[in-house]
């Protein structure tokens, strides 16, 4: 009896090594990318095992979140709204231009912290990292094309098809990959490195206005903007009061509870000083003008967190200190990360923008 | 016996047949063996249904019908008298009535005495939040909200002059899949037959009429329009429910 068992393994063992090596002959296996969670955060929510990172994931969800074909005329990609060197928000516009001479009727976001996130938009109405783009791609305020018109500019191209594969074991283009490839360049746009962190890893120190900047949000902001990704994902009411063209409910436009009414996710801080103008509309030009709304201009309504009703005391000394602070959130690293630059650029990376009038006084 | 080789040679023929079952998921009329037809004929109150043409609703409202779409899932074959069954939990099926074809489900029938029949219309929770799918949930199917994730588990549109709206275009996008906003119906009926005959073929008839008269009177004058989950999808979800009805039952 023990020979047969013998025999029938070693036959099986063959027959799998066989076939692991013609598979491997057919397609080349794609490398493994890792993801490294920064010391002391916590575990990301992304469920990495529907769509494992690899090197040509990576590269392709690069190529596709850089190319204007993605929309219906050629010039919107994902990058015109989501620039490098702003974090992946859209440098300085309070709404981002879409085609036709459009705008979106919110304030682009910085991209980055991803893998963190469990919801997606300022509503959060996107359950799902890989579903976000299909928001704008399909968005007559954006990008304005059909999926399947997008699937059939991608399969034209050789390229794409030899991506494709190099990514997922064949060439088929289909919605499923293409959300998946641009998940896994986004997923990879970690912000970890900026001086903040520095000080909390020990290999720097506040200045003064910084630490005294610090003491101020651990006790004023941070119970919303929680480090270490400066965001507690929550949705809150900071009393801002409607645009009266936009007419933005923000979280009760997705669950249609009027508790909900004019609560927007919290953003996360990091890199703020970038991702200037503010606000889910961008109508705050200025950190001071976030801090100034805090302290003089909440509008109390039913569903204003308790955080921040009637105002927050917060005198000019202080506001200058917290801006101080959070400027030590920006991660220069990360804007000029070649990884991150659009393809082909790597020797030419975007700059950082020169500092301009954001550059902090106290 | 000894475990260890037991246990390698199973281990082995796991591996073997694991890339297999990525060939043997369901599709429309390709099995081998047995086979079940489902088919699903669209009507407004007696008349078959044929996208561009005009109907009545009970309310005396004349419509003319664009696309009439919607999901069945998780399709449920049971026989009572060997109790065994047999279940599809992870087959979508996008019937639409402007596509003779996707208007018969076919499904591998191994059961020998089929005593009731049930599917799901629309799409379980777990497909709507488990990012981009595939096949029938390919969000590239329009059946799908991108602002607010979830899938359309039934789409109504077309024009009516009862409809107070630009073009006088209706539209009835029926989803919602969180706690007290779920759109899916679960439908069933029990088949009688002659326990000779193995059962091939199922006829639903499906009158579009109930969506607007099932359990609560919905007029186009009142509601042209449904673009998101809540208190008139659930509304339309239980008119939904009536729509269906057991037609012809064959070998
Ligand atoms: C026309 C400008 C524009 C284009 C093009 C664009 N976005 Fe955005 N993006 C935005 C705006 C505005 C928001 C915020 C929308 C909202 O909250 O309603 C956003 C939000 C996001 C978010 C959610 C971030 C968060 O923190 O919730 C992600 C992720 C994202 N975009 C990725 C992409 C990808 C990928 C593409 C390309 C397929 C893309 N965007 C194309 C403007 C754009
Ligand atoms: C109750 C929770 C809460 C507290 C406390 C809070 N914030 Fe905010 N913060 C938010 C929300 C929500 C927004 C988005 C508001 C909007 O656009 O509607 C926001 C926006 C901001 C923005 C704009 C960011 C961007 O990218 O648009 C800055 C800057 C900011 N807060 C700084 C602070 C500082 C500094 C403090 C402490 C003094 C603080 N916040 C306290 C919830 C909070």
């Amino acid at each position: 009896m023990k020979w047969l068992y013998t025999i029938c393994a070693c036959v099986i063992v063959i027959a799998v090594c066989s076939m692991f090596i013609s598979a491997a002959n057919k397609t080349p296996i794609p490398t493994p990318l890792n993801f490294t969670v920064p010391a002391g955060w916590p575990q990301p929510v992304y469920d990495f095992k529907q769509n494992p990172l690899t090197k040509e994931g990576f590269e392709l969800g690069r190529k596709l979140f850089y190319d204007g074909r993605l929309s219906r005329d050629g010039n919107f990609s994902c990058a015109s709204c989501h620039q490098q060197f702003a974090a992946f928000a859209t440098y300085d516009h309070n709404l981002s231009h879409g085609i036709n001479n459009s705008f979106t009727r919110r304030n682009s976001p910085g991209l980055f912290n991803l893998a963190w996130q469990k919801e997606f938009m300022w509503d959060g109405g996107i359950n799902h990292l890989d579903l976000q783009p299909l928001a704008p791609m399909t968005d007559t305020l954006e990008m304005g094309e059909t999926i399947d018109n997008i699937l059939t500019k991608l399969r034209a191209d050789t390229a794409y098809k030899r991506m494709f594969a190099g990514a997922f074991g064949s060439a088929d283009i289909t919605t499923q990959r293409v959300t998946k490839a641009l998940s896994q360049f986004m997923l990879m746009l970690v912000s970890a490195n900026s001086k903040f962190d520095r000080v909390m890893r020990g290999e720097d120190s506040f200045d003064l206005p910084e630490k005294l900047g610090y003491a101020i949000f651990q006790k004023k902001c941070q119970a919303c903007h929680t480090p270490p990704l400066f965001t507690d994902y929550s949705y809150r009411n900071t009393g801002i009061t409607t645009d009266m063209y936009l007419n933005d409910v923000g979280r009760m436009k997705i669950t249609r509870n009027p508790a909900d009414s004019l609560k927007f996710k919290v953003p996360s801080l990091r890199n703020v000083q970038l991702t200037f103008p503010y606000g889910h509309d961008g109508r705050f030009y200025y950190l001071q003008d976030v801090l100034d709304h805090y302290r003089k201009a909440v509008v109390n309504s039913p569903s204003v967190d308790p955080l921040v009703r009637n105002n927050m005391p917060l005198s000019n000394f202080e506001t200058g200190q917290l801006k101080a602070f959070m400027y030590t959130l920006t991660d220069s690293v990360f804007i000029s990360d070649v990884r991150f630059a659009p393809p082909g650029y790597e020797n030419r990376a975007p700059k950082a923008p020169a500092e301009h009038e954001h550059q902090y006084k106290y | 016996m000894n475990m260890k080789y037991l246990s390698a040679t199973l281990f082995a023929v796991n591996v073997l047949l694991l890339p297999g079952t990525a060939f043997s998921q369901l599709k429309q009329n390709t099995s081998s063996g047995e086979q079940l037809n489902l088919t699903f004929n669209i009507k407004a109150g007696d008349a078959t249904v044929v996208p561009g043409n005009t109907y009545t609703n009970p309310f005396g409202e004349t419509y003319t019908v664009q696309k009439f779409r919607f999901y069945i899932a998780q399709i449920l074959l049971e026989d009572s008298t060997n109790t065994s069954e047999q279940f599809f939990p992870d087959d979508y099926f996008l019937v639409d009535a402007g596509d003779t074809g996707s208007r018969t489900i076919t499904v591998p029938i191994s059961i020998k005495h089929l005593t009731a029949v049930s599917f799901l219309v629309g799409v379980d929770s777990v497909a709507n939040v488990s990012g981009t799918q595939t096949g029938a949930l390919d969000p590239a199917n329009g059946m799908f909200w991108t602002w607010n994730t979830g899938y359309i588990m039934l789409k109504l549109d077309g024009t009516s002059p009862a409809a107070k709206v630009p073009g006088n275009a209706f539209s009835l996008h029926v989803g919602g899949y969180k706690t007290g906003e779920n759109a899916t119906r679960k439908i069933g009926y029990l088949i009688r037959h002659s326990q000779k005959q193995a059962v091939h073929n199922i006829v639903f008839n499906v009158d579009i009429n109930k969506l607007f008269n099932g359990a609560y009177p919905i007029k186009i004058a009142e509601h042209p329009l449904c673009h998101q989950p809540g208190a008139l999808a659930m509304q339309l979800a239980d008119n939904y429910a009536t729509m269906f009805s057991l037609g012809q039952v064959s070998k």
